[in-house]
């Protein structure tokens, strides 16, 4: 029988740790526990250096290793022939197992024991099938490719970014059983993630940030790598708790911009996935779980299955021509008029950033602020409600970068915080390329500079 | 007048470590170096800690057996699942026998013992039994003085020779 990798993955997630024997200059043996044995790809596996240990001298002097695994539902046993290639100590893999032992290392009650010095990087030469009397196999469950078609059809009928996620989370908790959800997008000039959608959650957190490189969804981002963890972690690298940073230029309205991250506040599995597209990255693809070891390797598959044709539909939509015409005079009317008796809303935008507040509560900054600010400040002026995407993309006040401006996802976040704000102004989108701005009330505007 | 034996390597803690029923994992090499391994289906060891015993399944063992036949040399790693308390052993001078009726009362008291141990990292009976099953008829008895001991829990002391002054694994 012949046995390939991609057969026994789920030996090297199994809670019965592999061992390892290597060989001195001498040919003495050594036996070590592993912490992790981590797939690479068909051909090779990936140990972690934490300690400079017997192990490691003895693979430095000769690279010939022998692993012994066990299936953690039959107690199959199979054994590899390994040969040591390499040791990674930065990169995707590196950060992959980096967080991942961070759980293992929790949840073993070894946190500041086991540390990942590097990656161990081994090819398989050989995987030999064990003589045993193993318990039957469950039958196979299947139901991760079935879950990605599903979402495949599903996404292909998606014509708009709001459709896209609604039918990315819908499928990941009707398809997958995965409730607790999120996808955040890149904001490359801050280097940060905001929260554009998210499912399961008290509070949507639409809005909320999370700086590159912070917890798993800021890992997976910066590394641009799938990044899952088994456990809860006390490891404060991978939590995503909100952390006020104060920021220099505005330190009076720092705390006042955050919107709280919505996410559990002790998950014991997470699963981050980058959504990429032509090589760039476009957001994050977030689930976890109140339970521990829920996202398996296929659960993985199938969120990358699922993120690549997120990627590709984000992107086709954002690339797509503007091809709304200028609004005519007929599409000016407001169809909610301002009510003559209600106080107005005070509007006030800050410069520095351009965080827009309402009547003393915070609504949004940055690029999505800017455009807010563009469309109140010419419906103040000269009544519009009638937008169109391309006067926005040549406004030389909102600042969207000249490549990829993710204008559509702006748009989707500064639509979803004004629903979820208050019931005075709404943005609708009456077509392709064009905006409309609802104002149930009058609005006052004034610009706080510096 | 001979001199006195030395004392043992390994200290109560650990014999009772051993002798309370462990995960249990074999390693030896063959003349080329490269390393075999297997986990043994049952271990014993005298009070006072000289004398260790491991059961192999030939069927799932045939070249680590053959290679501690050819060289002698020998790893076994004890190790307690839900405390990660672990101590390796090293020999040069085993010796190898067919596993006898008389063993069969020491290895079905380590089959229960590891169904406990692994019980308590949430694995049911019916797996422990499957991971551990073994016909007596097929399995070795290797049998060794303990010549080097290392205490291998994760932490500070991991690698510490135990019973000597020196060296680390």
């Amino acid at each position: 029988m012949s046995v390939a990798l991609t057969d026994i993955r789920a030996c090297l997630e199994g809670a019965i740790p592999g061992v390892m024997a290597t060989c001195a200059s001498d040919g003495t043996p050594n036996v070590a526990y592993l912490s992790q044995v981590f797939y690479v790809d068909e051909r090779h596996v990936a140990l972690s250096f934490q300690f400079f240990n017997k192990t490691r001298q003895n693979i430095l002097v000769n690279p010939q290793a022998t692993l012994l695994v066990l299936d953690p539902v039959t107690a199959a046993f199979f054994r590899l022939q390994i040969r040591y290639l390499r040791t990674e100590s930065e990169g995707a893999l590196f950060e992959s197992m980096k967080a991942q032992l961070a759980g293992i290392a929790s949840y073993a009650g070894m946190a500041g024991v086991f540390q990942l010095r590097g990656s161990d990087v081994y090819e398989v030469q050989a995987i030999e099938p064990l003589d045993g009397s193993p318990l039957p196999a469950p039958p196979a469950r299947g139901g991760h490719l079935a879950a990605v078609r599903r979402g495949s059809e599903r996404l292909a009928r998606c014509g708009t970014l709001d459709e896209l996620l609604n039918t990315t989370l819908a499928t990941l908790s009707d398809a997958l059983d995965i409730p607790h959800a999120m996808v955040l997008m890149m904001d490359a000039a801050s280097q940060r993630l905001y929260t554009v959608a998210s499912a399961g959650y008290p509070a949507s957190g639409v809005g909320s940030e999370i700086a590159l490189g912070q917890g798993v969804i800021g890992v997976a981002a910066r590394e641009r790598t799938p990044v899952r963890i088994g456990h809860f972690t006390s490891a404060a690298l991978y939590s995503h708790a909100v952390r006020r940073s104060v920021q220099a230029d505005t330190p009076s309205l720092a705390l006042a911009t955050d919107i709280p991250y919505p996410g559990l506040a002790e998950p014991h599995s997470q699963l981050a996935t980058p959504i990429l597209s032509q090589g760039r990255l476009l957001g994050v693809l977030f689930v976890e779980s109140p339970l521990d070891l829920r996202f398996s390797f296929e659960d993985e598959d199938a969120l990358v299955a699922l993120a690549g044709h997120l990627g590709a539909a984000v992107d086709l939509l954002q690339s797509a021509p503007d091809t709304a015409e200028a609004p005519g005079e007929t599409a000016k009317a407001p169809p909610r008029p301002p009510g003559l008796a209600a106080a107005p809303l005070q509007l006030r935008r800050f410069a520095s950033n351009d965080s827009v507040f309402v009547n003393d509560a915070y609504l949004i900054k940055g690029v999505a602020g800017a455009i807010l600010w563009k469309l109140l400040t010419d419906h103040v002026q000269q009544g519009r409600t009638e937008f169109t995407n391309r006067e926005l993309r040549l406004d030389p006040s909102i600042r969207l970068p000249d490549v990829s401006d993710n204008l559509e996802a702006r748009l989707l976040l500064l639509q979803r915080r004004l629903a979820e704000h208050g019931p005075d102004l709404r943005l609708e989108r009456p077509g392709r390329g064009r905006l409309r701005l609802q104002v149930a009330r009058p609005v006052v505007l004034q610009t706080v500079s510096g | 007048m001979s001199a006195p034996p030395p004392p043992p390597l390994l200290a109560p803690e650990h014999v009772e470590l051993i002798a309370r029923g462990v995960s249990t994992i074999v390693a030896s090499h063959d003349l080329a170096h490269r390393p075999s391994l297997m986990r043994a289906l049952g271990s014993t060891i005298t009070p006072d800690g000289r004398q260790v015993t491991v059961f192999l399944s030939r069927r799932q063992s045939r070249q680590l057996l053959s290679d501690i036949s050819s060289t002698g040399h020998l790893a076994v790693v004890f190790s307690e699942p839900a405390s990660h308390r672990t101590v390796q052993v090293k020999s040069r001078r085993p010796r190898l026998r067919a596993a006898q009726p008389d063993d069969a009362p020491a290895l079905a008291r380590y089959r229960q013992a590891m169904t406990h141990e692994l019980s308590l990292v949430g694995f049911a009976p019916a797996f422990a039994q499957a991971m551990l099953a073994g016909a007596l008829e097929d399995l070795v008895a290797v049998s060794f003085e303990p010549d080097e001991a290392y205490d291998q829990t994760p932490g500070p002391k991991a690698g510490r020779a135990l019973g000597g002054d020196g060296g680390t694994a």
